[in-house]
């Protein structure tokens, strides 16, 4: 496990550096078998650590909400502050202790094979479209991969920042070098842009690791650690939203949140086709998945009262105006990508309504915009490769010349439209469902960008695809347009697959995701009126006890104080929707009392 | 019968036509080609028998004494996180079996017929894939447990009504057509989505058992929160207004009839669009307690039966005429569900009324439908009835059966339409002297004689205007245009048996009524007769439309030209279809794209120019020591001697704040 979960690391990035060393001697054609084979080998790899994921123990009882359920750490350095600061008393704690810790957790796996994932069909579908210096091409894309496997697998604050700036560089060049005719204005605008919001990002941390180290955390950089010191002792409020507020807003950059967003379709339509998939595929997650991982567990008083307004009026608006901008949009990759501003809108949406639901959503959100997002950009760029353009007055009918792109095309749109059935739909239900219960008035104003979404996409479908075939001028050189290629099916049809297979059953996935999901929830529980809390922790005790997930907790270990004596007196009282949940859960109350220990041995 | 066996029979029915839409999609194009509906033909009669099999044998052995128990064949768990709990499963009462009855067997008809009708189409597989789903997606909706499953298959019907209205995606309207039901499907599906997320808040649950089946709940939620009720029952109103094209979501429906005709005759007529009247019969229990909903619900209907028959008067399209005649009906069935506010056994009838009326109409409007699609077939594809007429000699079967259905449609006397409507008359009738709302169900009464009369006088003047008059054919149509092949007349033949004769045999026996009573949630009533005045009363209106029509078509056909020309403005209005698709341009869809390119600008103009502007203060303030390494020598000196003059300064301990 160990082995594998490095590997994840070090293949991509090995294959990245011999790509690198060899790019004056290797061809186009061996550049791009070898990060074939590099990054089919990291898909493999990325599986088999699936599968050995589902052979762990599912979960002791949890120490604290960001866990990982395996983990490598390696020692780095011992900083003994006592030796600066003789007076205090400090001087005979342990010594303060870095190190680097390598973990996975339900949510990183499903992101790390979402990565490996698209890094193949991101391979495949620039096969032919990168004929200049594709042996540095291939190796920016191994190296993004790499930094991406690398942010996903941090479990702490050292590693994750270095990895979720490192990811920047490779994409940079990608933009930069391969990138359309204002490629350097937009590479140049995507790097500072998304690097001074990490700066912000960076002060924060280090506020919370001074913080943390000055309270005498013995691994002030652990997120682990860090997270149950937060839970234990929760910071000042005020402490909490100042670092809440720096801390996001590298990763508001990153969603992209309204109004921060507009370095996204800039950077899109000058990217290549492959960063573009990349960008849109999981780059954008490195935002919500820091806030998930970082500001969720670590500040519950600030998301609250400042995030949970924040984060969802700017949703909500990205939803909205990010649709909106979208209908305006020409160019089908401009389109895409002010689409997936109001795609991570619902994602942050249901981020925020920090409850179970809401979070499986967000978490959920965030795969399928990747699938769905990511296989738009590869639909898009073979459009554009046959074509050589992307704009809706130029093309028109194109169905009748290519019917089994335009067919995946219809089904892609449909799983980004949120159609049940397939994945989008999930997610946004989840999410909205979530945050429905949390602040009705948002949800309400995100489902009606799911109309908005419809007209969009669907109006962007009946331009190009459908109506009279109009297509641009074709040179006589040029080799005859052709549908489908077989290594064009094989880049998008696993993850057409996918969108149909989370849609139909994404039973699987939440189970994986559900134990973090709920540590993180967890945090929240206190902050609930007393009725609801017994009601939600009983939900999620149910589901627990069905599934086994949540050992019985030896008392003095849980992190939080359960209000079991409360709880028979509240679930009496004759409020309709609580007796109904206790005609369907007539073992809830004894499931609840035998797995909680009582608060006061604690 | 045994257990495993009622589980697979049910199973089937949805399985059946998705196997088949499979394999025609993954096969169709290379391999099966021009035998690409045997496999939608197989799927559908599996599924019928199924049907059949599960209405007369597996759901009365549910029946009791009061009400009935649903059998249920359990399925997966689909969505399981954060206390939502929601399952795939297939629950079957009398109200879905009686529809399910409907579905496959209309399904069948049409899909034998479409064989015949598309025959020779590029698209032929596509097609029969396309309709294969939809017939899954549309059994897997009725035999819905949940809320949730019954939305989610909602939209599978909305998805396979998209594909099929712009199955000729070449031509551009049909590809607007296809776009613009999907887009006023969802402003529908907005409202549904939210009542869903109500009711999940509000009890915990999304299923019809848990939701709907618990009636002392209910009670006491509406006694303690009426207006929550309420607020549910009209948003799912939204949703269903959408679905059954009702005013004034309606603009989608007519559009729809780019579609081949096969698809309007299933889909926009017979089924989907009846959907969202299943819907509210479904959530009866629900719309009990709220007679503000109810009232809401036949209001709606009312306005919807009228306006659609009024711009049904004047349209020369024959399938347009009939997808305005189907908005119109289904006003009726509005009309009817709304009708039961008087109390829980009132609503009973009510909800028998409309689901009748669902199950008639779906017959003889699949019928009307088809045998427009086989004057068209005959016509080269021309349907503007301007350009044909006397048809009656040449297609002597589509004359045949499409007189039983506009009779059917138009209520004459013994036809299924008359029973039904018949029963929508009494039900509104008796809502009148009830003691919520009974003026405005007044109103909805005359609404409901008048539009009558206007449905039969526009059956009429179509079937006349196609049928009657001096024999003349379009030039598409060739010198000799050739009737319906057997593959077409067989179902045409079948669905007028049934447009005559189904209405009596099922409601006059007092089967259908009875069976739906056993429905879960609805309360038990007693069979009300027949009332002989309403029943003249519907006569009258009639003979009165039918006679009007001969008259005005047939009789002197120089008097519509003289109406028309008398009545100017409001015949162009009717003409025009209201001017409701302008109305909607005009204040949704041309704003909604100003403020669309506004954004864009803004994000471009506003935003991104801020966000540059910022990037460009560093730059300004680089100015500044730019300044002093300028080159000019003057100023080096200058710095170079105030710097010196400082040292000097601070040395002498002249400065102020010098160290110490």
């Amino acid at each position: 496990m160990s082995s594998l979960l490095l590997s994840l690391l070090f293949v991509p990035l090995a294959a990245a550096l011999l790509l690198l060393v060899g790019r004056s001697f290797l061809s186009q054609g061996a550049a791009r078998r070898f990060a074939l084979a590099a990054s089919v080998v990291t898909l493999l790899l990325s599986l088999s650590l699936g599968n050995e994921f589902r052979h762990l123990p599912s979960g002791g009882p949890r120490l604290s909400p960001v866990e990982p359920r395996h983990a490598i750490s390696y020692h780095w350095f011992n900083l003994n502050h006592a030796a600066s600061d003789t007076n205090s008393a400090a001087a005979n704690a342990d010594p303060l202790n870095f190190s680097f810790v390598f973990g996975v957790d339900g949510i990183s796996l499903t992101l790390i094979v979402l990565t490996a994932l698209l890094t193949v069909s991101g391979v495949l579908i620039s096969w032919e479209a990168i004929r200049d210096r594709a042996s540095g091409f291939y190796a920016c894309l191994l190296l993004l991969e790499a930094a991406l496997m690398g942010v996903f697998m941090a479990f702490d604050l050292v590693l994750f920042y270095v990895f979720f700036e490192f990811t920047l560089v490779p994409l940079f060049f990608m933009i930069g070098i391969w990138g359309g005719p204002e490629r350097r204005y937009a590479a140049i605008k995507f790097f500072l842009y998304t690097f001074a919001g990490s700066v912000v990002t960076l002060l924060g941390l280090v506020s919370l690791v001074l913080a943390a180290s000055s309270a005498g955390i013995a691994t002030p950089t652990s997120l682990p650690a860090l997270a149950r010191w937060a839970v234990e002792h929760p910071l000042k409020p005020e402490w909490q939203i100042a670092l809440f507020l720096a801390i996001s807003v590298g990763f508001m950059v990153k969603v992209p949140v309204f109004p921060l967003h507009t370095w996204l379709p800039l950077a899109h339509v000058e990217a290549p086709t492959a960063g573009s998939v990349m960008l849109a595929g999981v780059l954008l997650k490195l935002g919500t998945f820091g806030l998930l991982r970082i500001c969720l567990p670590l500040f519950p008083h600030a998301c609250q009262t400042v995030g949970v307004p924040l984060m969802a009026i700017l949703a909500v608006a990205g939803i909205i105006y990010g649709s909106l901008c979208a209908l305006a949009q020409r160019d089908i990759k401009k389109l895409v990508a002010y689409s997936s501003v109001a795609h991570l809108g619902f994602c942050v949406l249901g981020l925020f309504a920090l409850n179970s639901a809401g979070i499986s959503g967000g978490v959920l959100q965030m795969i399928n915009h990747g699938l769905s997002t990511g296989a738009l950009f590869l639909l898009v760029g073979m459009v554009y490769d046959r074509y050589h353009t992307r704009q809706l007055d130029d093309l028109g009918g194109l169905a009748a010349r290519l019917p089994l792109i335009a067919a995946i095309f219809v089904f892609i749109t449909m799983s980004s439209i949120g159609l049940p059935g397939l994945n989008g739909f999930v997610g946004e239900y989840l999410s909205l469902v979530g945050m429905f219960r949390r602040e009705p008035i948002y949800a309400v104003l995100g489902t009606a960008g799911v109309v908005l979404g419809a007209w969009y996409m669907l109006t962007m479908l009946q331009h190009a695809f459908f109506g009279q075939l109009h297509e641009p001028l074709h040179g006589h050189g040029e080799p005859p347009i052709r549908d489908l290629t077989f290594r064009e099916a094989v880049a998008v049809v696993p993850i057409g697959a996918l969108c149909l297979w989370i849609g139909v059953t994404p039973g699987p996935l939440l189970e994986i995701i559900r134990p973090d999901v709920d540590a993180v929830v967890a945090v929240y529980d206190e902050y609930l009126p007393p009725n609801e809390r017994v009601a939600a922790k009983r939900g999620r005790m149910q589901d627990a006890v069905g599934r086994e997930h949540f050992a019985p907790a030896p008392s003095g270990t849980a992190f939080i104080p359960m209000p079991s004596p409360r709880a028979p007196k509240i679930a009496s009282l004759p409020h309709p929707a609580l007796e109904l949940a206790r005609v369907e859960t007539p073992s809830s109350s004894a499931s609840a009392t035998r797995l909680s220990p009582p608060a006061t041995e604690r | 019968m045994p257990e495993n066996i009622q589980y697979l029979v049910m199973w089937l029915i949805p399985i059946a036509p998705l196997a088949a839409s499979v394999v025609t999609a993954t096969l169709g194009p290379r391999g099966l080609r021009e035998k690409s509906h045997l496999p939608c033909w197989f799927g559908l009669a599996v599924a019928t028998v199924c049907a059949y099999v599960l209405l007369f044998s597996i759901v009365p052995t549910g029946f009791s004494e009061h009400g009935t128990t649903p059998v249920v064949a359990s399925g997966y768990s689909w969505i399981n996180a954060g206390g939502i709990d929601v399952r795939v499963d297939l629950r079957a009462d009398g109200m879905a079996a009686i529809m399910l009855s409907m579905v496959t067997a209309v399904s069948l008809l049409v899909a034998v017929f479409a064989a015949g009708y598309m025959h020779g189409d590029p698209g032929y597989a596509r097609f029969f894939a396309a309709f294969s789903l939809f017939v899954f997606s549309m059994c897997m909706l009725v035999l819905a447990p949940s809320f949730l499953q019954l939305f989610v298959f909602w939209e599978g019907v909305g998805l396979c009504s998209y594909l099929l209205i712009g199955f000729w995606f070449k031509k551009p309207s049909a590809a607007a057509a296809a776009k613009k039901a999907f887009v006023v499907n969802r402003i529908g599906d907005f409202g549904f989505l939210i009542g869903i997320f109500l009711i999940w808040t509000t009890f915990h649950s999304l299923d019809f058992s848990t939701v709907l089946g618990n009636t002392n709940q209910l009670a006491q939620l509406a006694a303690e929160q009426p207006g929550r009720i309420t607020l549910i029952c009209l948003l799912l109103l939204l949703g269903a207004m959408g679905k059954s094209a009702q005013f004034p979501l309606h603009v989608w429906l007519p559009d729809a009839m780019e579609g081949p005709t096969p698809v309007s005759a299933l889909i926009h007529a017979a089924t989907m669009v009846t959907a969202g009247v299943y819907l509210v019969a479904r959530c009866t229990p629900l719309f009990i307690y709220s007679p503000t909903a109810q009232v809401v619900v036949s209001c709606i209907g009312a306005v919807t039966a009228l306006i659609a028959a009024l711009i049904a008067l004047t349209q020369f399209d024959l399938k347009r005429v009939l997808a305005y005649s189907t908005v119109s009906q289904l006003g009726f069935m509005f009309m009817a569900l709304g009708a039961g506010a008087a109390g829980a056994e009132a609503a009973t009838h009510a909800t028998t009324a409309a689901m009748f009326h669902l199950y008639t109409h779906a017959f003889f409007k699949a019928l009307l439908f088809l045998a427009a699609g086989s004057v068209m077939h005959a016509m080269g594809d021309v349907i503007d009835i301007r350009r044909f007429s006397g048809l009656r000699r040449a297609l002597p079967i589509t004359h045949w059966t499409f007189l039983c259905g506009a009779a059917a449609l138009a209520g004459v006397p013994l036809l299924s339409g008359f029973w039904s409507k018949d029963e929508i008359f009494a039900v509104v009738y008796h809502a009148a002297h009830g003691d919520h709302y009974g003026r405005v169900f007044c109103i909805v009464f005359v609404v409901a004689a008048f539009t009558a009369l206007l449905t039969a006088f526009y059956t009429f003047r179509a079937y006349f205007l196609t049928f009657w008059g001096e024999e003349r054919f379009p030039e598409e149509a060739g010198h000799h245009p050739h009737e319906a092949p057997p593959v077409m007349a067989g179902p045409l033949r079948l669905l007028a048996l049934c447009a005559v004769v189904i209405g009596g045999l099922v409601g006059l026996t007092g089967w259908f009524g009875t069976f739906l009573h056993h429905s879960a949630g609805l309360a038990e009533a007693h069979e009300h007769g027949l009332s002989p005045g309403l029943m003249s009363l519907s006569v009258t209106l009639v003979a009165i439309g039918i006679g009007l029509a001969w008259w005005m078509y047939v009789r002197s056909p120089e008097l519509p030209g003289r109406v028309a020309v008398a009545l100017g403005p409001l015949y162009h209005a009717s003409l025009n279809k209201l001017y409701f698709d302008e109305f909607f341009w005009t204040l949704l869809v041309a704003p909604l794209r100003a403020v669309a390119w506004l954004a864009s600008w803004f994000d471009r103009g506003i935003i991104d120019s801020i966000v540059d502007g910022i990037a460009h203060i560093p730059r300004l303030l680089s100015n500044v020591p730019m300044w002093f390494h300028g080159g000019r020598l003057p100023a080096y000196a200058l710095i170079m001697w105030a710097g010196l003059l400082a040292c000097l300064l601070f040395a002498m301990g002249m400065l102020p704040y010098t160290i110490n």
